[in-house]
């Protein structure tokens, strides 16, 4: 049985969610289609409505369900390349 | 005391020594030197301006509150890895580039020495903590623009008192906790 997750996007220093879950298992490209989709239109919650978002270079990590999160998680989000 | 080997003493690195000075014996393991933009979001004095940041440091938190350092002003490779990360209980990577990231990554895993992880991306727009089992090392930094701008300040200091924060955590219950942290600053465990 797929799992669906909830979709966290943070993107220009903005932070929200995707308003459907996805399956925990879609392929990175796939989710970042999705966000980019969501981002376009204006439905993430607690993001406006970004007409050129652009998610090349966005990272897709999943974290499972855990004993204080009963559901899986996705989060897209930018490079982390510095320290 | 426990020991923690912190690698880069930029950003993240010279302010999680800074939050970690009352919880573990130090080591810092750098090869750069401090610069005049460094000053503007680093634990950095003007005091240390040329010189290498490890030894930079460690003046300026002898010199405020009496602290010894172990300092390694080197560059970490995968050839003198064992020289600068042994010994160490825990190890925080606050690097700014994946190649020496990974040998930290491989240092860790094949020596079972716990290792957490801090990453900022460019424009203090979201940062990391994260434990090395679930670490994905991003690359992508080289000519991208850094974290150096004066206002990502505060964001950087949200993200390295996490770091301590976890650190802390860890050496004291053994407990390993994850953060993704947006720019609000508030965390999301994974």
């Amino acid at each position: 049985m797929n799992m669906e997750a909830k979709v966290i996007v943070t993107y220009a220093g903005q932070t929200g969610d995707l308003p459907m879950p996805v399956d925990y298992d879609a392929s990175d490209a796939d989710i970042r289609r999705w966000v980019t989709e969501s981002l376009v239109t204006g439905s993430v919650t607690g993001i406006g409505a970004v007409p050129d978002a652009d998610l090349t270079d966005f990272i897709v990590d999943r974290s499972e369900a855990n004993t204080e999160r009963a559901y899986p998680l996705i989060l897209c989000r930018p490079k982390t390349a510095f320290g | 005391m426990k020991k923690v080997t912190i690698i880069g003493a930029g950003a993240l690195g010279s302010h999680t020594a800074m939050f970690l000075r009352n919880a573990a014996s130090l080591t810092v393991v750098d090869y750069d030197k401090v610069e005049f933009k460094n000053l503007a979001s680093q634990f950095h004095v003007k005091q240390g301006l040329g010189k290498n940041k490890t030894q930079a440091l460690s003046g300026t938190l002898q010199l405020l509150w009496g602290l010894r350092v172990e300092t390694f002003p080197q560059k970490l490779v995968t050839n003198n890895a064992e020289q600068l990360l042994s010994g160490a209980d825990l190890l925080i990577d606050c690097l700014d580039n994946g190649t020496a990231r990974r040998v930290v990554q491989a240092y860790a895993r094949e020596h079972k020495v716990p290792c957490l992880h801090g990453a900022l991306a460019a424009n203090g727009i979201f940062g990391q903590v994260v434990w090395d089992e679930v670490f994905k090392v991003d690359d992508g930094g080289e000519g991208a623009p850094t974290c150096e701008d004066e206002n990502f300040l505060p964001f950087i200091a949200i993200v390295s008192a996490y770091l301590a924060r976890m650190a802390q955590e860890f050496l004291t219950t053994g407990k390993k906790v994850s953060l993704w942290i947006p720019p609000s600053g508030a965390s999301l465990k994974m």
